[in-house]
């Protein structure tokens, strides 16, 4: 008998369906892995049998021998504090701000009934989750820890009463790339060691290869594929898992072909970045140092590395949308002054690309106003008639419709508002992009749709592309050089696919593994 | 994902018949009408009537003991107060988001200095200086609206510069910068309509903040002078003589506590919705 096994369940809210037919299981020291993107109804599925969501669910749900459908909230209350443990996406969020580490993992421990755990044994629990100094650790608050070690505690706190079964929602969604592949690593661990099974629900195809044993394949709340990981990735019968498939990055893919780079367009020379720490004379934080340079015409250099590694600074520097507080910026040779000397014609050459597409778009303007404002500034004295020609040409680059022109922000999905901050961003004819996290808040599919874009904008205009990233295998669909940064330094630079085959510097060769 | 559940029960809110606005908006017609339909106005003073009971004759609710008509001197004691509140609560509305976005937008050191001007304005006993300033100048409608004015534009201020932070920081403010879009035009365009909706919350709560303030100050008699009247003045006459003639306390009292109970309602709802 399987540990967990859902059948034909469907998950309603307020009279509306939005999960239906969903059937699967969970094996004892095994993983299954719920694919799909942002609002095909994973979190729905995995969390309204336990209550958890606003939903109802209906249908077969019947963990360890309970039946979650017909069991009544006793029932479903002891199935959810004794046998299930649970982690969820934002580690910082989800541990109480005011309670310490030791506070929160005993409340965790004791909720199953369980008598107060020793000291002793609350060291125990960090350990077994792979954190060092641990009796140091149960001292502390959430916010004194990094993210990967807040994630950990969430494990301990989630396994603390000896479930059964995990049930983990995006647990390695708000991690970096390195961390990601340590967590999923723990958990493998975890689940051959204690023999738990774990449930796993994740948008990100890559990040949960070689982990899971069965896959399930959700689109718009139904289920769209499953069966043995394995046979899914290599022989998927769907055209959906194909497409998500083909569409999530992997290092081992054919190489791209790339346009061919020209002269050198921009160089950096030992840029630095200070920041003052907030409040009078409380010292300075180094934020990039001596960073060096060079992206050439129609060239893609990637800037990958950890959060907080300075890669963001150095792009904001560049597109002189943040401050520059050493070295030189240099333009086909001549000197860029900092961000606010800068002028009009030079601010043209070099538009920025955010994260939050969402965010990059001032909520109180329509997508006409917001495509065609570095127009009015950059390009003044043109005809309203003329900006709008203009304002169309540059969505149908995107490939978005003439109709988004009428469109509020709000009412547009990630992908689609992310290729209208593109299409601002090209429409007065730069000729770098700087793509700080472009595609790494979007679905997998959205986000190769993004990718193919940048690429064919690059071919058709001979744009440069400075692509800031923690995503490797991104990276190498678009780019022909990488520099991997870490504690605000290049540490590598080189041609991707030599980088990758040879990584030189230990943190290059750690975001390699992870990918 | 919380994203993916679909919001519900969104519109029921707005079906609502939002009893405390239509109370606001009753309360400020009638203070505007009122003193054309009566045939007294608020200092006439009608001889054959004195401390005339309600309900006698030409007088709805009577009059006071020296026989004025106490539903005209109710409607002019409201109309004095609203106008005091109202613009003192523009004065502060003006005054607020110019210094708060002026200190959130430049930062650093400029606003650590003006944000320590507005704590030190704070700190100072305001109604002692209301008084001093009364005793100094004489009393004078103009020195209770520069007494509010001061204090009331702080909270603003502080408002105001919370929310043009949070925004400086937003992508879309960092792709105006890199499209070449002017700081003033930044400013106008993308700041203001984005902080105008918690403004104006925040302008619908001072106007009954103002309103306590000046009906405290009348109360003391250090607002508006007779024969003008305001809210605070005809409480503090109702008090003096409520053991004979309770309603000359009820009715501007009540029409007090309606009026701020109703107001903060609805400034509270309005804030709830933009922050």
């Amino acid at each position: 008998m399987s540990l967990y096994e859902i059948r034909n369940m469907a998950v309603t809210i307020s009279g509306q369906r939005l999960v239906e037919d969903v059937s699967l299981t969970v094996e004892a020291g095994q993983c299954t892995a719920l694919i799909g993107a942002s609002g095909s109804g994973k979190s729905l599925t995995c969390l309204t049998p336990f209550g958890l969501t606003r939903g109802v669910a209906m249908g077969s749900m019947v963990l360890d021998g309970i039946d979650l459908g017909s069991a009544d909230a006793a029932r479903t209350r002891e199935a959810r504090c004794r046998i299930t443990g649970f982690i969820f996406q934002q580690p910082l969020t989800a541990l109480t701000p005011h309670l310490t580490v030791g506070a929160q993992l005993q409340e965790a421990t004791m909720q199953a009934g369980a008598a107060r755990p020793s000291v002793r044994e609350l060291v125990r629990q960090l350990e077994r989750v792979g954190l060092y100094r641990a009796d140091e650790r149960l001292d502390q608050f959430p916010h004194r820890l990094s993210g990967g070690e807040r994630q950990r505690v969430m494990i301990a706190a989630a396994i603390a009463h000896d479930p059964k079964l995990l049930v983990a929602d995006e647990p390695t969604s708000a991690l970096d790339a390195s961390l990601r592949a340590e967590i999923m690593g723990l958990l493998d661990q975890l689940r051959a060691e204690e023999g738990l099974g774990l449930l796993l629900v994740s948008h990100d195809l890559a990040s949960v290869e070689g982990h899971a044993d069965q896959l399930v394949v959700m689109d718009k709340g139904r289920v769209v594929e499953r069966g043995p990981a394995s046979k899914l990735l290599s022989d998927a019968r769907e055209d959906y898992t194909r497409r998500l498939i083909a569409a999530t990055p992997r290092l081992q893919e054919v190489a791209p072909k790339l346009s061919r780079p020209g002269e050198i367009l921009l160089e950096t020379r030992g840029l630095g970045v200070t920041f003052d720490r907030p409040g009078w004379r409380r010292g300075k934080i180094q934020a990039l140092a001596d960073a060096s340079l060079i992206i050439r015409q129609r060239e893609s250099l990637a800037i990958v590395g950890g959060s907080g590694s300075g890669k963001s600074t150095i792009g904001r520097g560049i597109a002189g949308i943040g401050p520059v507080t050493e070295g030189k910026i240099l333009w086909r040779g001549t000197m860029l002054p900092e961000r606010r000397q800068r002028s009009l014609d030079m601010r043209r050459l070099i538009q920025p690309v955010f994260q939050d597409p969402v965010a990059s778009l001032d909520p109180q303007w329509r997508v006409e106003d917001i495509v065609v404002e570095p127009l009015r500034n950059l390009r003044p004295g043109l005809t309203t008639a003329e900006y709008q020609e203009m304002a169309r040409v540059a969505l149908t680059d995107v490939d978005l419709a003439e109709e988004f022109l009428a469109r509020w922000p709000t009412s547009l999905s990630g992908g689609q508002a992310q290729r209208v901050a593109i299409a601002r961003a090209i429409i007065a004819s730069p000729q770098l992009l700087v793509l700080d996290e472009a595609t790494s808040a979007l679905d997998p599919l959205v986000g190769a749709g993004i990718l193919e874009l940048l690429l064919r904008l690059q071919s058709e205009n001979g744009l440069s592309l400075l692509f800031i990233t923690h995503d490797i295998a991104a990276a190498r669909r678009l780019c022909h050089r990488i520099a991997v940064m870490e504690d605000g330094r290049i540490v590598e630079t080189g041609a991707m696919q030599e980088v990758i085959d040879h990584p030189a510097h230990p943190a290059t060769q750690k975001l390699i593994s992870a990918s | 994902m919380a994203g993916s559940i679909p919001e519900c029960g969104k519109g029921e809110a707005v079906l609502k018949p939002r009893f405390p606005l239509v109370v606001v908006l009753a309360i400020i017609v009638l203070a505007l009408v009122l003193p054309f339909l009566l045939p007294w106005t608020y200092d006439q003073i009608d001889w054959d009537a004195v401390r005339a009971p309600a309900f006698s004759g030409a007088h709805i609710f009577g009059t006071d003991e020296i026989g004025r008509d106490r539903l005209a001197r109710l409607a002019a004691g409201t109309r004095i107060t609203l106008m005091v509140a109202i613009a003192a609560a523009l004065v502060s509305l003006v005054v607020g988001i110019a210094w708060g976005a002026t200190a959130g937008w430049i930062g650093g050191r400029v606003d650590e200095a003006m944000m320590r001007i507005v704590d030190g304005l704070y700190a100072l006993p305001f109604m002692f200086i209301v008084i001093l300033l009364m005793v100094v100048f004489g009393r004078s409608i103009l020195l209770v609206f520069v007494g509010i004015g001061l204090v009331e534009w702080l909270t603003m201020a502080r408002v105001v510069r919370g929310q043009v932070m949070a925004l400086k920081q937003r992508p879309f403010i960092l792709a105006a910068e890199a499209a070449g879009t002017p700081s003033r035009m930044i400013m106008l365009r993308h700041m203001l309509p984005n902080i105008a909706g918690v403004a104006l919350a925040y302008l619908m709560l001072t106007v009954p903040q103002v309103v306590m303030v000046e009906s405290f100050l009348s109360f003391l008699g250090l607002g508006v002078q007779e024969p003008l009247t305001s809210l605070g003045i005809l409480v503090k006459e109702g008090a003096d003589d409520m053991d004979m003639t309770p309603l000359g306390l009820a009715l501007p009292g009540g029409l007090l506590v309606m009026l701020l109970v109703c107001l903060t309602i609805e400034g509270e709802r309005l804030r709830d919705r933009f922050s």
